[in-house]
């Protein structure tokens, strides 16, 4: 079973704490994505867990084992590289079988592996090439192809998609999941990319200045998001938000900032709704509004002029100004044509709504 | 259009403009005097600096000296030289890419020859190996071996010739194979890690691979140098014992100023040119095809 | 499906580096980084501590305890030392401004332009930095005589130019490729005449890898031997002809040559501590 499993891992550089108090469970054949900003600490906590850098405090078990005094080629785990890493005099073959002829593996064992790694990634007319022969997608494989020879407990990608350009991106992405299904293994993936988190995690992990945000499924971070952060960094176009104070009235709640006045029922936020007066960050999803006024009772609508419009073909994204913040819409029509200046109304249901402490960040859920 | 290739080829004649003269000037024309002198009679006593030919070239090609002993000492010191040097340097540029406590202090140490002049650096490796009151002997007497008259033998002379070189030469193909090593990316070495790599094999198959343009040149370079040697032969043995460890550029130099025979000497000389400049572009273009090959 | 278990059967293999343990490993890493030291260090160690024995300790430099500065008084009382030491210095520094200037050109014409121009040029350059020096010192003695300039500063400075022409145009092309041309374009496109774009947008650029060069250049020409024998004699002694003479003529009087040596070391130390840095940032490319 190849389970990874990190507990309180901490990270310095000198007075920096590149990761702090970093705890997660990997189970056997999961796919844990780890994403976030630059300088979040995703890399580091990556590598520590390869062992290309000493853990500051914490402990990592592989299977079971803890390796934090173990080196990395005695960790059981292989790694892809944002540049590939290969070495680049030696032929493709070689590249694959250096890490098996290191380990005396013999010959024929090796010969074997790279046959099988060569089918499963469809790079076997590439064998006797060099590295700069090939296409970056090529090279790609062919460091995937070093990693699955080795049939480690646990697979490491750093960035590895982000070299490629975005067409290609979007084709290995398909090709990894792919390989997921024909060699399903415990993996830890690290990217800067939303888009590739919420495609190919079972699990993401979002990061920022070196503490986890949130841990959960694809699903759930988009829905619950636990904070500001998270909910603005996952799901594109991103998450529109408005600033402003949320006060009881009446037995309505109502929400008023810049430009805007809205009145709320009182079950969205349950107990988590705040006694007086309240600074609070709105948020709501450019896919969750609908041009046009409120059409019921669940529904809420907001005023403002039109700034800018962003064709997409099957869609077009709106921005209309709200107060000082513009506020998008996706999903309009693409065959709508709006002047800029021109006033819009926009709606959407409560439920979509999501409230953000304005100081702490983090979202108001209502515990029932 | 043409206009403006006009413009621009001026602009390039002018920027080098001041650098063709004075390559022209101070370089082609010496050359072309020295090829005409070689062609001459011209000795200070006979001032008549008659055409002979190639007699000239005859006599040096013939010489027993020229064939059997300067071009086999020119030829074996550049090689052993350049050997020395380029194994001593890469160990050592090794040794200063780790980061260690007193990286800096064995950085500068290893800086002292370079500017360190070779007439200098001979006179002081030469009072070292000083047979009566050398360091060397003294040492070595110590050990009970008998005082060594090193200048006064070939192959010992060479020795000190060479150890001489090999002191002021390896500080320089350790500070451009280190520039060149700490270039190197690092993910292939983290990959190699994983890849339960020794030290060895990383060295064998990734550090030497990579490094292999850079080591390329500076032989290439030094070796075209080592070919040229004049100061530390001149200062330690003067070509002695009785020209056993003359090299091209010292028997040129003796036929000219101290046989005053300067016909003959351009005329060693010029075969001497011929030779390098001959050597130089077959290992250019033979490194050259094989730095691309590699790549 | 999964590849062949078999390979999981993992047997390391184990270097030299491997076998030895971590501390007898530093302990072989301390004594080779020592052992390095002292080979480059001890020469100019033994070299200073017999510049400061007086004449006669100098047959058991390594036992006594006599210094003395004695020996540099001596050298220095030389007119002919003192005269060198002034003329190296002289030399160095004008040949490196001259040759600076003249390989800046050379270099950035070779960078920025391709076509039969640069290539018959770097071809040439090539060439002549192969021909060995013996063979155009000589005739260089004639045509500097022809010139009225034999054993003068001119006689000098324009060898040293022509040779440097060879050694640095390389070096200055190198400098040259690493700066991004485009900010030149956009000056041209601002109105910037060619050798505006060169002077004001390009050099400026290639301070740091100037100011290296300058350096080695100095250095280079400091330590220069050859052509300061063939084409200088009395009116314009150099500092390292002198010495290789003393070494010829004075014989037994090592404490005199030492001294004579570590004077001309001096100079050479002083600019290589003050440069090191720069020269490393330099070369940086």
């Amino acid at each position: 079973m190849a389970e990874v499993v990190l507990d309180e891992v901490q990270k310095s550089y000198g007075r920096v704490t590149a990761v702090q108090d970093f705890s997660l469970s990997i189970g056997d054949r999961e796919f844990v994505v780890l994403v976030g900003p630059s300088g979040c600490g995703k890399s580091t906590t990556l590598r520590m867990i390869a062992g290309l850098e000493d853990i500051g405090a914490g402990t990592i078990s592989i299977g079971g084992r803890v390796v934090n005094e173990l080196q990395p080629k005695d960790r059981d785990i292989a790694m892809v590289f944002q540049n590939y890493a290969l070495y680049q005099h030696m032929s493709v073959r070689d590249n694959l079988a250096f890490g098996l002829r290191n380990r005396r593996v013999p010959e024929p064992q090796i010969d074997a592996a790279i046959a099988q790694a060569a089918r499963i990634l469809s790079i076997e007319p590439l064998l006797d090439r060099r590295p700069r022969q090939l296409s970056g997608g090529q090279q790609q494989r062919v460091a995937l192809g070093r990693c699955i020879v080795r049939n480690p407990q646990v697979f490491l990608f750093d960035e590895p998609l982000s070299n490629l350009d975005a067409q290609l991106r979007a084709q290995m992405r398909l090709e990894l999941k792919e390989l997921r299904q024909r060699v399903p293994t415990t993996s830890v993936f690290v990217t800067h990319d939303q888009v590739e988190a919420m495609t190919l995690g079972d699990r993401i992990v979002v990061m920022k200045d070196g503490l986890v945000q949130q841990v959960g499924t694809p699903l759930a971070l988009y829905r619950r998001p636990a904070n500001r952060f998270v909910a603005g960094f996952i799901g594109s176009p991103a998450m529109n938000f408005m600033d402003g104070r949320l006060t009881m009235e009446d037995d309505r709640l109502i929400m008023t900032g810049d430009g805007f006045s809205l009145s709320l029922p009182p079950t969205i936020l349950g107990d988590a709704a705040p006694t007086g007066q309240h600074a609070l960050c709105m948020g709501i999803r450019p896919q969750h509004l609908r041009l046009g006024g409120p059409s019921g009772p669940g529904q809420l609508g907001l005023g403002g002029t039109l700034m800018v419009t962003e064709q997409l073909g099957d869609e077009q994204i709106v921005a209309i100004r709200v107060g000082d913040k513009d506020v998008r819409i996706a999903g309009v029509d693409p065959d709508l044509r709006l002047a800029p200046g021109t006033g819009l109304e926009v709606s959407a249901g409560v439920e979509n709504l999501h409230f953000f402490d304005a100081d702490t960040g983090e979202r108001l859920r209502a515990t029932t | 259009m043409s206009l403006t290739l006009n413009e621009r080829t001026r602009f390039m004649l002018a920027l080098i403009a001041p650098a063709v003269l004075a390559l022209a000037f101070f370089q082609v024309v010496p050359i072309l005097v020295g090829a005409n002198t070689s062609f001459r009679d011209w000795s200070l006593h006979d001032p008549q600096r008659t055409w002979v030919g190639l007699a000239n070239y005859a006599h040096v090609l013939a010489d027993r000296e020229f064939l059997r002993v300067v071009l086999p000492n020119t030829f074996g010191f550049m090689t052993a030289s350049v050997a020395c040097s380029l194994v001593l340097g890469l160990s050592v540029a090794l040794m200063l890419n780790r980061r260690f406590a007193g990286r800096v202090i064995v950085q500068s140490f290893v800086l002292l020859p370079l500017m360190v002049a070779p007439v200098i650096a001979a006179i002081m490796i030469r009072w070292m190996f000083n047979d009566q009151f050398g360091v060397v002997n003294a040492a070595l007497g110590g050990l009970g071996i008998g005082p060594i008259s090193w200048l006064t033998q070939r192959w010992t002379a060479f020795l000190v010739i060479l150890m001489t070189d090999v002191w002021l030469w390896t500080p320089w193909f350790a500070l451009i194979l280190l520039a060149g090593l700490q270039s190197l990316p690092p993910e292939p070495f983290e990959a190699a890690q994983i890849d339960a790599a020794s030290r060895w094999r990383t060295f064998r198959y990734i550090t030497l691979p990579m490094l292999r343009p850079v080591i390329v040149v500076c032989v290439v370079i030094r070796s075209i140098d080592a070919f040229r040697t004049f100061d530390i032969v001149w200062t330690i043995s003067g070509g002695g014992p009785a020209r056993a460890t003359e090299v091209f550029s010292i028997y040129a130099y003796v036929e000219s100023f101290q046989f005053l025979n300067l016909g003959r000497g351009s005329a060693a000389a010029v075969i001497g040119a011929v030779t390098i400049v001959i050597f130089a572009m077959a290992l250019y273009r033979i490194l050259n095809r094989y730095v691309e090959v590699s790549r | 499906m999964s590849v062949p278990t078999a390979v999981s059967a993992e047997r390391h293999a184990a270097g030299f580096f491997e076998a030895l343990a971590p501390g007898g490993r530093r302990v072989l890493f301390g004594l080779a980084a020592v052992a390095i030291c002292l080979l480059f260090a001890f020469p100019v160690f033994w070299l200073v501590l017999t510049s400061l024995r007086p004449g006669f300790a100098v047959y058991y430099v390594h036992r006594g305890t006599d210094f003395t500065l004695d020996n540099f008084h001596d050298v220095l009382a030389q007119e002919i030392v003192l005269k060198a030491l002034f003329n190296s210095f002289m030399i160095a520094t004008l040949a490196t401004l001259l040759s600076l200037a003249v390989t800046a050109t050379s270099g950035y014409m070779l960078s920025r332009f391709k076509g039969p121009i640069p290539n018959t040029w770097f071809s040439l350059i090539y060439v002549f930095r192969c021909v060995p020096y013996v063979s155009w010192v000589l005739p260089l003695y004639f045509v500097t005589r022809q010139l009225g300039i034999f054993d003068t500063y001119w006689g000098l400075l324009l060898p040293h130019v022509a040779v440097h022409i060879c050694f640095f145009s390389w070096i200055m092309k190198g400098f040259f490729d690493g700066i991004d041309p485009s900010m030149e374009y956009a000056a041209m496109i601002d109105g910037c005449s060619r050798w505006g774009a060169f002077w004001r947008v390009a050099m400026p650029a290639a301070i740091p890898g100037l100011t290296a060069l300058a350096i080695l250049c100095w250095l280079y020409t400091w330590n220069e031997f050859l052509f300061a024998l063939i084409l200088t004699s009395h009116e314009t002694p150099i500092i390292t002809v002198v010495m290789a003479q003393f070494v010829h003529e004075l014989g037994m009087e090592w404490h005199l040559m030492s001294a004579t040596a570590v004077l001309a070391l001096g100079p050479a130390l002083i600019v290589t501590l003050f440069g090191q840095k720069y020269v490393i940032r330099g070369l940086k490319v």
